[in-house]
């Protein structure tokens, strides 16, 4: 009797096998769909919803929001998105904007008011948005008449439209009734959201995927897909497992899957800058570095070129100073070519044995990818061959963040030396909160203590900055201080990649930082 | 318990490195300090951890566990009510193939002593004793979604498609098949040995020599003898099933309370991870208790009172 049950069980449990697989190979769907994985990797934000709190993931919330300005695909330019286009004042102080003829996703108009109230919505700490800092040069905003916004600033700040193009602009009808202070913590961002971008939110599956739908009148076209999917994964393994399975058609890779899809003909591997500046983060409170031989000792002894071959075929370009954009490069930087000889000779003079010898010093990062555990393997051999010992220490992000910004008195030599990275465009102030010494924690995000008085001017007098014909210049200034003071051991900026589906067209995406946004104009992305 | 869980949960968090700030901190592109505050000041961790906890324990007892510190505004509990039925299915559905194919298998291989398919089945389930729960998944990932497309690669149910059970069973069959190796393994191995010893008992023999039937001495004597200490192993691989789909979730992005587990303890979600914690652990102990009843059940030595 038993043994019938099991085995009927078990014929069951075959037969259930067998239908399973035949109802999903005929499951068909009908609406055009293109699925991703938009939040995989260091420019995505999963699970958040509300743009006033992000971080990143701004590609996605692109999809459904739109902001005034944003940049173009290649990050090299801004360029009007809800405005139209824009003026600026020949103070700098006066931005206006003419705006787009749109409507939100549930028909109502979009007019200067809700830019009005966007603005002041995220100026409002109370909203928990997390631009009321970056914005806090705003002294007025105007809506006129219904198509044209005027923003008045207190003081000229070169960075005003780029910090612009992540404000996402929000519905005032919809959010109005509520009070700020309760915005942070609304389910409205993850069930009824309403923008104006080319497709309108659906629904979102609890730690699954959202779903998008086409928003047929937007002004750029109706688009052609109906449906746009970003699923969720835990790592990016697990979305180029499903991107190799066809469930998707892209998401971000690693550099070494990167490689492996590009003898795939089914696939094809978008590549471009990270616009992250990796580097050997020096802590200035240790007495290690504090002789600035130490620190050009440490360049000499790293073979960057090499790494760069070998880890990560070619594909980033050698930082000796905080950039590597040529309109940011001056004249005349040392290139700290591979000179281990150097190196030592350096170290000996700078009395090496006395300051530290031998002992081993923590190198921390918040890298966990195989290939940063490759660098930081790579970097300890060579740093070991001049007399260097480090350590390297892997920690999960919150973790890394727990100790570098320690309040009171943190534990310097548990993060003398870093591998980190900090992003440096496509607005090159993005280094100023890592070095500039107004910037020490708890104040900022100086988490090295660099107190280099030359350094701090020539950032501060970058980012005071206004005539665009002296802009570039300025950055230079940096450039060439950071080359000569070695603030930081600056390493490379590498490239970073997504692979799309050929059954894709239209599709651009680049490995913004924070995701952009950049103008990926959703509407046209569409399948075969 | 539940309390000493709580506060060891508790403590535990609070020593680790980094906090739900940290967690949201993208060390390549910094915020401002006074960005960092408003943050802060939302999530109210400005307070002695004493009192901190104290608030939680008189919420928690009242029903409250509080709300999610990375997901604004959602409540724990329903959160984590919600994934208590995907993680009951994985793991159920895993431990059901888990103990019809090793107690089947076991049976088998107890009956057929040294023959060859006893020494294979043998191999074959030292082989999955010894495959981690991570080896298996990723191998199954790899073998079954990637390059044969049997089955989807992760999820509960194709995104954007309506909810059918098909779908639904479809994404489960992988890694319940997967979950359900390592425990099928254990379990045919106690059962073999198990039923070995009790074919040698004299109740048997006496039986036997009563001519009765070969096939009803093992079903019926035999086995239901042999299944009491396997019964006590099933109990206590629950525990470990919960810690193995934690992997199998995160591997195939189940949506239940591993997953939930995971993200919550990555992104530093204290009220997730404690409250995450305390259902999994109130589960525990009610798999325990139901041991012991299934125990009187198929033990008539074994009377309640």
């Amino acid at each position: 009797m038993r043994i019938k049950t099991i085995a009927l069980h078990l014929a069951v449990t075959g037969l259930l096998l067998g239908g399973i697989g035949l109802a999903t190979s005929v499951q068909a769907q009908d609406a055009k769909t293109i699925t991703g994985g938009f939040d995989v990797g260091p420019g995505g934000f999963p699970k958040n919803f509300n743009p006033l709190a992000a971080t990143g993931g701004f590609t996605w919330l692109s999809t459904y929001f739109e902001p005034l300005v944003i940049y173009n695909a290649d990050l090299t330019e801004l360029e009007g998105d809800l405005a139209k286009d824009y003026k600026v004042s020949d103070d700098k102080l006066t931005y206006t904007f003419n705006l787009a003829q749109e409507s939100w996703h549930d028909g109502k108009p979009f007019t200067s008011k809700d830019v009005k109230f966007t603005l002041e919505l995220a100026r409002n700490k109370a909203s928990g948005s997390l631009f009321a800092a970056r914005l806090g040069d705003i002294a007025s905003v105007d809506a006129p008449d219904d198509r044209t916004v005027v923003v008045k600033l207190s003081k000229p700040n070169g960075s005003f439209l780029s910090i612009l193009s992540q404000v996402m602009i929000l519905p005032e009808h919809a959010l109005a009734a509520m009070p700020p202070e309760t915005l942070a913590t609304s389910t409205w961002w993850s069930t009824t959201p309403v923008g104006t971008g080319p497709f309108k939110f659906k629904r979102y599956v609890s730690d699954q995927y959202v779903e998008l739908a086409a928003d047929d009148d937007y002004r750029g076209g109706k688009p052609k897909v109906d449906v746009l999917i970003n699923r969720y994964f835990e790592s990016p393994a697990a979305a180029v497992a499903a991107l190799r399975a066809g469930e998707i058609q892209f998401t971000y890779v690693e550099p070494d899957d990167a490689v492996s899809f590009k003898s795939d003909s089914n696939f094809k591997v978008i590549e471009g800058a990270s616009y992250v500046v990796n580097y050997i983060g020096l802590n200035q409170k240790v007495e290690l570095f504090r002789d600035v031989r130490v620190r050009q000792a440490i360049m000499y002894a790293i073979d960057r070129n090499a790494i760069i071959e070998s880890l990560y075929g070619g594909a980033a370009k050698p930082a000796n100073c905080g950039y590597v954009a040529p309109h940011l490069l001056p004249e005349g930087l040392e290139p700290y070519a591979y000179d281990p000889a150097k190196a030592k000779a350096l170290l000996a003079e700078a009395g090496w044995d006395k300051i530290n010898g031998d002992k081993p010093i923590t190198l921390l990062t918040y890298y966990g990818s195989p290939q940063a555990a490759n660098v930081m393997a790579a970097i300890q051999s060579m740093l070991a061959e001049v007399g260097i010992n480090v350590v390297p220490r892997v920690v999960d992000t919150p973790t890394y963040n727990g100790i570098v910004y320690k309040e009171g008195t943190p534990d310097w030599n548990a993060f003398a030396m870093v591998y980190a990275g900090l992003q440096n465009g496509p607005n090159p102030a993005g280094i100023s909160p890592g070095l500039n010494k107004s910037q020490i924690p708890p104040a900022g995000f100086n988490t090295m203590r660099v107190e280099f008085d030359d350094l701090s001017a020539a950032l501060d007098a970058a980012l005071g900055q206004t005539d665009p014909a002296k802009i570039d210049q300025s950055w230079q200034e940096v450039c060439k201080v950071m080359n000569k003071d070695l603030p930081w051991a600056t390493l490379w900026v590498a490239n970073r990649y997504g692979v799309a589906s050929n059954k894709l067209r239209d599709f651009v995406w680049t490995p913004a930082p924070a995701g952009g946004p950049y103008a990926a104009h959703p509407e046209r992305w569409d399948i075969q | 318990m539940l309390v000493a869980l709580s506060v060891l949960i508790f403590i535990l968090l609070r020593l680790a490195p980094g906090d739900p700030i940290d967690a949201y901190i993208n060390p390549s592109s910094p915020m401002s300090a006074s960005d960092l505050e408003v943050l802060r000041d939302r999530l109210g961790l400005d307070q002695p951890l004493p009192v901190q906890y104290l608030a939680w324990l008189r919420a928690a007892l009242g029903g409250d566990f509080g709300y999610s510190i990375q997901r604004g505004g959602v409540a724990v509990l329903p959160l984590v009510m919600e994934r208590i039925g995907p993680t009951a299915l994985l793991m159920g559905t895993g431990l059901a193939i888990a103990i019809v194919l090793g107690i089947s298998a076991g049976i088998f291989s107890a009956v057929r002593r040294n023959a060859l398919p006893d020494i294979a089945l043998s191999v074959v389930s030292f082989v999955g004793i010894s495959s981690p729960a991570f080896l298996t998944a990723l191998l199954g990932l790899y073998f079954f979604s990637v390059l044969l497309r049997w089955a989807p690669s992760g999820g509960m149910q194709t995104a954007g498609a309506p909810f059918s059970v098909s779908d639904v069973l479809a994404h489960l069959v992988l890694p319940a098949c997967l979950l359900s190796i390592g425990h099928a393994a254990l379990i045919m191995r106690y059962m073999r040995a198990s039923l070995l010893e009790v074919l040698n008992q004299d109740y048997v023999r006496t039986a036997r020599a009563k001519g009765v039937r070969e096939f009803w001495v093992i079903i019926k004597h035999a086995t239901r003898n042999a299944l009491l200490p396997v019964i006590t192993l099933i109990g206590s691989t629950v525990g470990i099933a919960i810690g193995g789909a934690i992997f199998l979730e995160s591997v195939f992005n189940w949506p239940g309370m591993g997953l939930l587990l995971v993200n919550a303890v990555g992104t530093r979600d204290y009220p997730v991870i404690m409250g995450a914690t305390l259902v999994i652990g109130i589960c525990v102990i009610l798999v325990n208790l139901l041991t012991d009843i299934v125990y009187a059940v198929v033990d008539p030595r074994i009377q309640v009172s």
